[in-house]
């Protein structure tokens, strides 16, 4: 009798764990499924879709490596893949001292709160909500050679002799895409930063001044170390940005990277290999797959590797 | 009417014990308060028995029936949180209304029992407000209104009060009783303050390290602490110990010699204590007296002195104890850095074995 | 950091509002040329591209409604933004809800699963993407954008959530499970409700880049009647290209609703589009 009464105390608990478990399910299920087939299969079947040969839709024979052979050796794609990857890296690096330059500043201004604060951050902030279609197409109406507002405002204040074909030039055209960016991107890392600032304790910035320390030993001794967790936070997005650069590019300078592949990037390179092009032949998957296999490990390794590095020098508040 | 019943609770969060097998009646329209210092187990008994938390192992009954595989709402319990715990977005009513129309009682039901809680608690005028627009003390009253409205078997309190001012917490004390008398139901709470054990309770529940100490009347937790732990936790100022060991025992006759020499004899039950055994003997400030009337005598020197008219606190420093406290009915003119003597009789202390379990006296 | 000395006068200052105002201006200038020439004609364009418009013209914005694509373009976009920012929502606060609200055996497993998403640059596993729609039949089609901008932005969305849904107090929970609430309505009657403002911000963090994306369009769909905006202002450019104030027009309609709820909500806006950024 008393054994019967206590298996149905029992069985109610284990009724009550199980709909926890079955409640559980239901919250996580949806969101796992969706992230399992939608993100994690293809990522995983880049990968397995690397070894193999493709016939446009349809995969052929297991390869091995030759596709990352191909891609890396094959004297055509090899000129193609090391100009664009330089190009990445020149991206990366004018855009680190363009934009978030320029963003550091721009934050550093404004954590004092001049009058128009709020002006300033709406009108920084302003280009960032605007899609890149959008301001890839406004810059290149604007810097046409012919009617471009640029040159003809260039004109006007009498230096015509700048006026130039910004886009139509190999040695100007990269440099203008950069600068885009930079005006459409800047308003991000500016109030990353400026929040990060806000973040630090006053007490901690009025003390240094009652010290005596000057507005650029307080920038340089207080707030820059205690910004760290923003400041990798920013050169992590803009390595992944620069390296997956693409929009801009494709936009401005169209799939080949004109004038004469100067503004070809890896994005627009994969593409072109994945899905065929003028300059890279018909559409191959596989070859495809391998050059983003290789860019992935490319930026995983050195995000990873930056993350690290950067997240060592940076102090804990609290 | 609800009695409860735990029987060998235990606890245990990811292998680490915090309750060690309770035992606990507490009768119908009993007010139990639940004391211990912080950590000690007291929030976590009392969720067991809400139904919060689930057993590790053990068994609660509610009058009579067994109900901890039950949820929390079929207990017949209603609960006070510290931070009361209201629901933000909703208004005072909704606030009060939420649980019954969880229950989809009717909406006159509703009307009526919330009504008549506001009433009881003043709240009537505040029913629209969000917890938001009011103050620390209301918040209170309408977190009890919510456990009132549901008309519960028991209510639990955890810490109620410990969020308000010293002012507030006094008055709210002595409503919650005066509650208690009104709604005749059984009530639970849980403080680590021992005045408000002391004022409000029936029984008395100390805690220590998830094990339950003593279970008691207030005076009697007060007049016999079973042990030092119980001794040194009941009563404010707390008991002064004085460390020594048996010098003789006797077929219960026994000497006993203090750290600073001072020896005394007394009698108990033979073989309780054995030669060298360590003891603690315990006095309450308030039995230590500035005069030499008792038979234990102490001179010492005031390193603080608190005269409060109605009352005098003095700090001594003696040789035997670095630091002891005098409570003193009355004002005592003593001034620091003074030396002073008091007494005491060995009848009014308190005396513990090297276990730290009392020893009673004998004769 | 209000205290700092804003003495105005001194040199630093006028230094730092010229600073300032330069680079408003260099923002805000280009966005209002855009609009400007959006009411001019391709003569006025020409010869005096600096000066305010002759006359407020609709005519431009009439070829617009009247001769493309791009108020279906628009339409589709608002589908598209629309229905993958409720199902994130929805589907990414329930699993934040979870991994916050309850301890359980492999949270911190499926945790980590969440946050790996954050790392796969989605845009890399094209070709398997590819295939995979195609098979399921959703290229060319705005549900598969819709299940691609939905599993790409999960991760962070659930990121996001569970910082917010960590800091509710678990008393509350408590206190309605006390009043007989099931799980189900503890998180849709108490919790929810309290953190909307964090779904705000999570929502917009997600609603404009998806409204802006044009890179899974350009892949994903090739009929005119399915693209999206910023995929069609593509087509549009290349069919209105010496059309001058009519690419403007197209310009400014396009910037427009995003635009006009940023100056209103700006503060909301800047939390959310900054919050994967700031911990
Ligand atoms: N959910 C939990 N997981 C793990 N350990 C817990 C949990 N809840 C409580 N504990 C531990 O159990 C012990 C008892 O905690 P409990 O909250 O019951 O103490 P308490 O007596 O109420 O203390 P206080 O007076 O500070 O409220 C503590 O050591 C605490 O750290
Ligand atoms: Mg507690």
């Amino acid at each position: 009798m008393a054994q019967a009464i206590d298996t149905t105390y029992e069985n109610a608990v284990a009724r009550r764990r199980n709909l926890r478990k079955l409640w559980l399910a239901f919250l996580l299920f949806p969101a796992m499924a969706i992230l399992l087939t939608f993100v994690f299969l293809p990522m995983a079947s880049a990968v397995w879709y690397s070894v193999y040969d493709w016939d446009g839709l349809v995969r052929g024979e297991f390869v091995g490596l030759a596709n990352f052979q191909e891609v890396l050796f094959d004297a055509r794609n090899n000129k193609f893949l090391i100009n664009a990857f330089f190009n990445n890296v020149k991206v990366f690096i004018a855009l680190m001292i363009v934009q978030n330059g320029l963003a550091l500043t721009l934050a550093l201004l404004l954590a004092r709160e001049p009058k128009g604060y709020r002006f300033y951050q709406i009108a920084f902030f302003l280009p960032v909500i605007l899609s890149t279609v959008i301001i890839g197409f406004q810059w290149k109406l604007f810097l046409n050679p012919i009617f471009g507002l640029v040159n003809t405002l260039l004109r006007n204040v009498g230096l015509g002799d700048w006026a130039m074909p910004w886009l139509g030039l190999p040695e100007t055209a990269l440099g203008s895409m950069i600068l885009v960016n930079a005006w459409h991107w800047v308003g991000f890392p500016t109030l990353v930063f400026l929040a990060a600032i806000h973040r630090i304790p006053k007490d901690l910035i009025e003390a240094a001044r009652l010290d005596g320390a000057s507005e650029w030993m307080i920038a340089r001794d207080i707030i820059w170390p205690l910004m760290a967790p923003a400041v990798t936070i920013i050169v992590v997005l803009t390595f992944i940005g620069s390296f997956n650069w693409f929009e801009i590019p494709y936009i401005m300078g169209g799939l080949e990277g004109a004038p004469a592949y100067s503004t070809d990037m890896l994005g627009l390179l994969f593409y072109r290999t994945a899905f065929g092009s003028v300059s890279a032949g018909n559409s191959d998957f596989g070859t495809g797959s391998a050059l983003a296999v290789l860019i992935f490990i490319f930026i995983f390794t050195f995000s990873t590797i930056a993350t690290r590095y950067l997240t060592s020098r940076e102090v804990e508040l609290s | 009417m609800a009695t409860i019943e735990l029987r060998d609770v235990t606890k245990d969060f990811g292998g680490v014990q915090v309750i060690h097998g309770a035992n606990l009646s507490i009768e119908d329209n009993e007010f139990v308060v639940f004391v211990g210092p912080s950590g000690c187990g007291k929030s976590t008994l009392l969720r067991l028995l809400s139904g919060l938390e689930e057993l590790s192992s053990g068994e609660i009954h509610i009058d009579g029936e067994r109900v901890d595989h039950l949820p929390p709402a079929r207990r017949g319990l209603a609960m006070v949180f510290q931070s009361y715990a209201l629901y933000p977005h909703m208004t005072v009513f909704q606030n009060m209304s939420y649980a019954l129309k969880v229950a989809k009682k009717s909406k006159q039901e509703i009307e009526a029992k919330v009504h008549a809680a506001a009433e009881i608690l003043q709240l009537t005028e505040l029913l629209d407000r969000k917890p938001k627009a009011l103050s620390g003390g209301q918040r209170q009253r309408v977190a009890i209104g919510r456990a009132i409205v549901r008309d519960p078997k028991v209510f639990l309190f955890d810490e109620p009060l410990s969020n308000l001012d010293a002012k507030l917490r006094v008055q709210m004390r002595i409503e919650l009783t005066n509650l208690h008398q009104q709604l005749q139901s059984t009530m639970i709470y849980v403080t680590h303050d021992q005045v408000e054990a002391m004022t409000m309770a029936d029984k008395i529940v100390v805690m220590r390290n998830g094990h339950i100490e003593q279970v008691g009347a207030p005076l009697e937790l007060f007049n016999k602490p079973v042990n030092k732990f119980v001794a040194g936790f009941i009563g404010s100022p707390a008991m002064n110990f004085f460390q020594g060991k048996i010098i003789s025992a006797n077929e219960g006759a026994y000497e006993a010699q203090l750290d600073n020499g001072a020896q005394f004899k007394f009698k108990t039950k033979a073989g309780l204590l054995n030669a060298e055994d360590k003891i603690d003997l315990g006095v309450r400030p308030e039995d230590l007296q500035p005069n030499q009337d008792g038979s234990g005598k102490i001179v010492g020197k005031a390193t603080a002195v608190e005269r409060l008219g109605a009352q005098t606190y003095v700090y001594l420093s003696s040789p035997i104890k670095e630091s002891m406290i005098i409570h003193h009915a009355g004002d005592l003119d003593v001034q620091s850095g003074e030396e002073i003597e008091v007494s005491f009789n060995l009848e009014s202390c308190h005396l513990f074995g090297p276990d730290e379990q009392r020893i009673e006296f004998d004769g | 950091m209000s205290t700092m000395n804003k003495k105005s006068g001194d040199l630093g200052t006028w230094l730092m509002h010229i600073f300032l105002g330069v680079n408003a201006v260099i923002m805000l200038y280009p966005i209002i040329m855009m609009a400007l020439s959006s009411f001019k004609t391709n003569k006025e364009i020409f010869s005096s591209p600096f000066s305010l418009p002759q006359s407020f013209s609709l005519d431009n914005f009439a070829v617009i409604w009247n001769e493309t694509n791009v108020p279906r373009y628009f339409i589709n976009s608002t589908i598209v933004t629309g229905l993958s920012v409720l199902v994130l929502l929805v589907v990414g606060t329930m699993a934040a809800y979870a991994l916050s609200r309850y301890k359980f055996k492999g949270n911190i497993m499926i945790s980590l699963f969440f946050l790996s998403g954050l790392m796969l640059p989605l845009r890399l596993a094209i070709i398997p993407l590819f295939i995979q729609l195609k098979t399921l039949g959703l290229v060319d089609n705005l549900l598969g954008l819709i299940c691609i901008y939905t599993a790409m932005s999960l991760p962070a969305t659930v990121f996001i959530m569970t910082g917010f849904l960590r800091s509710l107090p678990s008393e509350l929970e408590d206190s309605a499970r006390m009043d007989g609430a099931s799980e189900f309505r503890i998180m849709v009657e108490i919790m929810v409700p309290l953190i909307t403002p964090a779904m705000v911000i999570a929502g917009i963090y997600n609603a404009v880049p998806i409204w802006n994306d044009f890179f899974f369009p350009l892949i994903f769909i090739q009929s005119p009647e399915w693209k999206t905006l910023a995929q069609g202002l593509t087509a549009f450019f290349g069919e209105y290209s010496i059309n001058y104030g009519v690419l403007y027009a197209g310009l400014t309609l396009a910037a427009l609703p995003i635009m006009l709820v940023f100056i209103v909500q700006s503060r909301r806006f800047i939390a959310g589009m900054t919050a994967g950024a700031i911990k």
